[in-house]
């Protein structure tokens, strides 16, 4: 699971003026001919450095998220849910370490991945920030967040950097599981009784601003990402994102009598877009840059973990050991 | 932690230092790293899927084991130190990666083995090819050159030495045995068509 919202830097493109003219334009050949570029490629700066921070987002966001739906492993109702998550949960942790080597190929070290997410400095999605406070908002994440997260990763698939999406290949065919459990839970819980179907209820109310938050500021005030979308880092703006989102699930959730706390939402016969209010941006500015319900909270259990077991690593450590980036 | 939290399992963590303060992490506190390769079907060939940290070689089959073979089918898996695997120049459109080997003077010493994985398509992962003798990488290379080519675009070479490699032993092929068993790590066991269509009904 993952955020399409990404905090890409505002994307100075003076630094491009640096690159040399002819390596550029075949750079930009092979993306426009639909090839891949792979770690020992030639690849402008802005190009790294923008995957780096993209596929390390991406990474820590697979990590944090596992901890709001884990904490509901040791009170899921009943066995078969219980399995579920643990697999779910795995599988999420899984994917940070797929993730992780991806952005290893391109010259970050995992170290330094994690000691910037347990600092603060690197960003994660914005969404695992919100608590989860009963079993239905872990069935929210489940299967909507997921699907949010699918919606971004199948795009994102398609992009020109071989190693994400290779790892991305391997991720959304795991994910189609998460999604299906994540509708069943939410199935029994509509067909089940009045307070199960009020606690699922109340969960997309809580839910609802920051599922709309996740895929990223509207268009509108986005910073320009043109370059990012010809260099296929950016598969599709946030925008079109989340329109593809809700053309999928709102029909889904009505379809089981829920209702979404958004007057203004419905889809425009003219435009065949949905219309919506306009997420705070405000506050998920706010909430990324730390101030949200549970961000303390989220590092604080990934930097006792850290700490934990710096016993384990230091026992194991190879003395002869050297740091190489793993190869594609 | 804090005893402010949801889950009572955070608020039994211990306090560890000040929020904000993390000491620099070493540089190889996380291990080295190694190249997994993963055989999805008896008789197909070996791919490569990734790589994981390891402090050592029967480490690293452990958590590759772990990081990419709970899911899906799998007949077999190896490891291997990246330090340890040779590579050839990236070449792209027409350019055969072969061609770029540079040729060398025969080497003396004895022969040992080499896998030989190629690139087949960029984009794609690399695909075991055969195995060669020789007694260095490089000459391996040039072995499989003469040997393993075929008449298809090769854009990428890796050699590794077979006695560099961690394989799975004949005897603890069983390790994939229950996989299918793990219905619950499968969409298909999470349909819910049938009560989603009893609610409906009554719902009307």
């Amino acid at each position: 699971m993952y955020g399409g919202g990404n905090t890409f830097e505002g994307v100075k493109t003076d630094s491009l003026a640096q690159e040399d003219p002819v390596k550029l334009a075949e750079f930009e050949a092979k993306i426009a001919r639909g090839e891949k570029i792979e770690p020992v490629d030639w690849m402008p700066q802005l190009y790294r450095k923008q995957l780096i921070r993209m596929i390390e987002q991406h990474g820590h966001s697979e990590i944090i998220g596992a901890l709001p739906e884990g904490t509901w492993i040791t009170r899921a109702p009943g066995f078969k849910r219980k399995l579920a998550l643990m697999a779910k949960v795995q599988d999420e942790v899984g994917h940070a370490q797929l993730l992780y080597s991806a952005a290893e190929t391109l010259g970050k070290s995992r170290e330094q991945m994690i000691q910037d997410l347990i600092t603060g400095k690197s960003k994660y999605s914005n969404i695992f920030n919100y608590p989860t406070f009963t079993w239905a908002d872990s069935c929210f994440i489940s299967w909507l967040v997921d699907a949010g997260a699918i919606v971004n990763q199948l795009a994102n698939a398609k992009g020109s950097y071989g190693p994400y999406c290779r790892a991305l290949d391997r991720i959304c065919a795991e994910e189609s599981f998460h999604l299906k459990y994540g509708h069943h839970c939410v199935i029994f819980l509509a067909a089940g009784t009045a307070h199960q179907r009020k606690m699922f209820q109340d969960a997309i109310n809580r839910w609802w601003t920051p599922m709309m938050q996740f895929f990223g500021p509207s268009d509108k005030i986005s910073t320009h990402t043109e370059v990012l979308m010809r260099w296929k880092v950016k598969m599709s703006s946030n925008d079109d994102q989340r329109n593809q989102f809700l053309d999928m699930y709102v029909p889904k959730i009505w379809e089981l009598g829920f209702t979404i706390p958004d007057p203004k939402l419905k889809k425009n016969p003219d435009t065949g877009r949905w219309d919506y209010t306009e997420p705070d941006w405000e506050e998920f500015k706010r909430v990324i840059n730390g101030d949200g319900p549970c961000n303390k909270e989220r590092l604080e259990v990934r930097r006792i973990a850290e700490e934990r077991g710096r016993w384990v690593r230091e026992a194991l450590k190879a003395p002869k050991a050297e740091y190489v980036a793993p190869l594609a | 932690m804090n005893g402010n939290s949801l889950d009572p399992r955070v608020n039994r963590l211990p306090k560890i230092g000040v929020p904000g303060q993390v000491a620099a992490k070493a540089p190889l506190d996380q291990f080295g790293t190694f190249e997994v390769f993963v055989q999805p079907k008896e008789g197909k060939p070996f791919q490569h899927e990734g790589a994981v940290h390891a402090p050592n070689i029967e480490m690293a089959y452990v958590l590759a084991k772990e990081t990419f073979t709970r899911r899906f089918v799998c007949s077999s898996l190896y490891v291997a130190d990246t330090r340890n695997v040779y590579v050839s120049p990236m070449t792209e459109n027409t350019t055969n990666a072969y061609d770029l080997i540079a040729e060398i003077p025969q080497q003396s010493g004895e022969k040992v083995t080499f896998e030989i994985y190629h690139l087949l398509r960029r984009g794609k992962q690399h695909i075991h090819a055969g195995t060669v003798s020789a007694v260095g990488p490089q000459e391996a290379m040039l072995a499989a050159k003469a040997q393993l080519r075929g008449d298809k675009a090769i854009y990428n070479v890796w050699a590794i030495r077979t006695s560099d490699i961690r394989f799975t032993s004949p005897e603890d092929k069983d390790l994939w045995v229950t996989l299918p068993e793990k219905k619950f790590r499968d969409a298909s066991d999470y349909k819910g068509g049938d009560k989603l269509k009893e609610f409906l009904e009554r719902a009307k």
